[in-house]
């Protein structure tokens, strides 16, 4: 079963993430994928908010992981924001330890992590970026989210 | 008279260099590893750190012989490094490299925050700068606008909400089949467009100092897709036209609302033709000492790390030799 969401503009690309932080529980793992430019910085925005991250977030593309402090009432602590798009090998995916990391009270959202999908195995949550002629987003979400039917059909409702 | 070893290894130049406390240099040496990297349209972490391993033994005993000192034993006061924000595979073959040389020589070792050594690259150039001091910081991982009063003093005033300014040149040179490091292609290119050929978008009208290059990066992904007609060259003079009347129009602000002597430029997209001569131009409408940093002054390189290095220590002393790499150290904690 998967979701849908649009986004006519970034505003609402970001509003969409924000909403889905409250979806998110420790321990997931999103991989998000599509074009540049598709919305995948703009959308970790919107989560950050949704979890209560205070200092801004920006492209990981640099330093490849960032971390962020969170305060919510969803268990979460810590958002690791990666972009795996240059990296050498799996075995470099792997060496980020992302899987290890989010047992800590953790989620990671990893930018073009359609690339290294068995790095991370089946049981991770993916975000697909459709663009259309009209410059809006559809958002599709599938994976690993069972028990979270009413929240999901929430978040593709609003 | 002092001299310091300055070590770089944050992202793909492997660098050392000596510089002394009157911020003379008597050796620089830049080892780019950017040939491996450009088949990946940009930096590759992994391959980073292994090359930085295979090149900071050599890089290390070329700078301390062409600063005319002995490699097993140099008179020198210190050892400053780069200790973040960075990659964290390079960051740490710089660190541990920089902690043993100290430990073996017995000096003091530094830990340097990168974006500060951009900041004291001026200094390395011009002794006649002028404080207080409004710099625009523009590289592949960062933008900021920095008002310095004086030397090792800074308040950031706007930095980037999404990607830096050279990442979105890195992005888009990629998007276009242009090849890494996208500036240099993209600036070269510029020159034969028609700026006014695409429509852009300027982010950021807002009255605060932030930046942005997401949306302009995006922008031209689109466009160039749904019309594939448009010359190479007009695309590129298009985007770094609104990439710099962005950085062009937030300096401007800060100029008007902060009272400065100076204006300078660093970081790698400092290199930039186009940006050169627009902050050239306002600093001349505003009656301002500028500077511009040579090419090698734009780049990463150690003699930039050994400045800071030289002031940090003499602030604030030496670092702690358990001082752990900051991935994503930010300016604005540097204290």
């Amino acid at each position: 079963m998967s979701w849908r969401r649009y986004g006519a503009s970034a505003e609402e690309t970001q509003a969409a993430g924000e909403a889905f932080a409250f979806v998110l529980r420790p321990g997931d793992i999103v991989l998000l994928s599509g074009p540049l430019g598709a919305g995948k910085t703009t959308f970790t925005q919107g989560v950050g908010r949704g979890l209560g991250v205070r200092e801004r977030v920006t492209s990981p593309t640099f330093t490849m992981v960032r971390q962020h402090e969170c305060v919510n009432d969803l268990g979460i602590m810590t958002l690791h924001h990666a972009d795996v798009y240059r990296v050498g090998s799996l075995g470099e995916v792997d060496d980020l330890a992302l899987g290890e990391l989010v047992e800590e009270s953790g989620v990671a959202l990893v930018e073009w992590g359609d690339i290294a999908p068995s790095v991370f195995g089946l049981d991770v949550i993916t975000v697909v970026f459709v663009i259309d002629e009209h410059d809006g987003r559809t958002l599709e979400v599938d994976g690993a989210l069972s028990g979270r039917e009413a929240a999901l059909d929430a978040w593709a409702q609003s | 008279m002092a001299l310091v070893l300055g070590i770089e290894t944050s992202c793909d130049e492997t660098a050392a260099a000596v510089v002394d406390d009157e911020f003379r240099v008597h050796s620089s040496v830049v080892e780019s590893s950017i040939d491996l990297h450009r088949a990946f349209g940009g930096v590759v972490p992994e391959l980073a750190g292994r090359a930085h391993v295979a090149t900071i033994g050599p890089v290390v005993r070329r700078a301390l012989d062409d600063a005319g000192l002995d490699p097993s034993s140099p008179a020198i006061s210190g050892v400053a490094v780069t200790s973040g924000p960075g990659l964290i595979g390079s960051l740490l073959v710089g660190l541990s490299s920089a902690k043993a040389l100290a430990y073996a020589w017995d000096v003091p070792f530094i830990g340097v925050n990168h974006l500060e050594g951009h900041l004291f690259a001026p200094l390395l150039e011009a002794r006649d700068l002028q404080w207080p001091l409004m710099t625009l910081l523009v590289s592949g991982g960062h933008s900021l606008i920095v008002l310095q009063p004086g030397p090792g003093q800074h308040d950031v005033l706007g930095e980037t909400i999404d990607d830096a300014a050279g990442e979105a040149y890195d992005k888009v040179a990629r998007w276009l089949g242009l090849g890494y490091p996208g500036g240099p292609e993209i600036d070269r290119l510029a020159k034969e467009g028609s700026p006014e050929a695409m429509k852009l978008p300027v982010s950021m009208i807002g009255d605060d100092f932030d930046l942005s290059f997401s949306g302009l990066k995006t922008a031209v992904v689109r466009a160039t897709e749904a019309h594939r007609e448009i010359a190479l060259a007009d695309v590129a003079a298009s985007f770094q036209a609104a990439l710099s009347e962005q950085l062009l129009r937030k300096l401007r602000h800060a100029l008007e609302r902060y009272d400065v002597a100076g204006v300078a430029l660093a970081g790698g997209v400092a290199a930039n033709s186009a940006l050169r001569a627009g902050v050239t131009q306002l600093a001349k409408e505003f009656g301002l000492v500028v500077h511009l940093p040579t090419m090698a002054m734009c780049t990463d390189n150690a003699a930039m790390i050994a400045a800071a290095g030289l002031h940090r220590l003499a602030t604030s002393g030496p670092s702690p030799l358990d001082l752990s790499a900051r991935p994503n150290w930010q300016l604005a904690d540097v204290s």
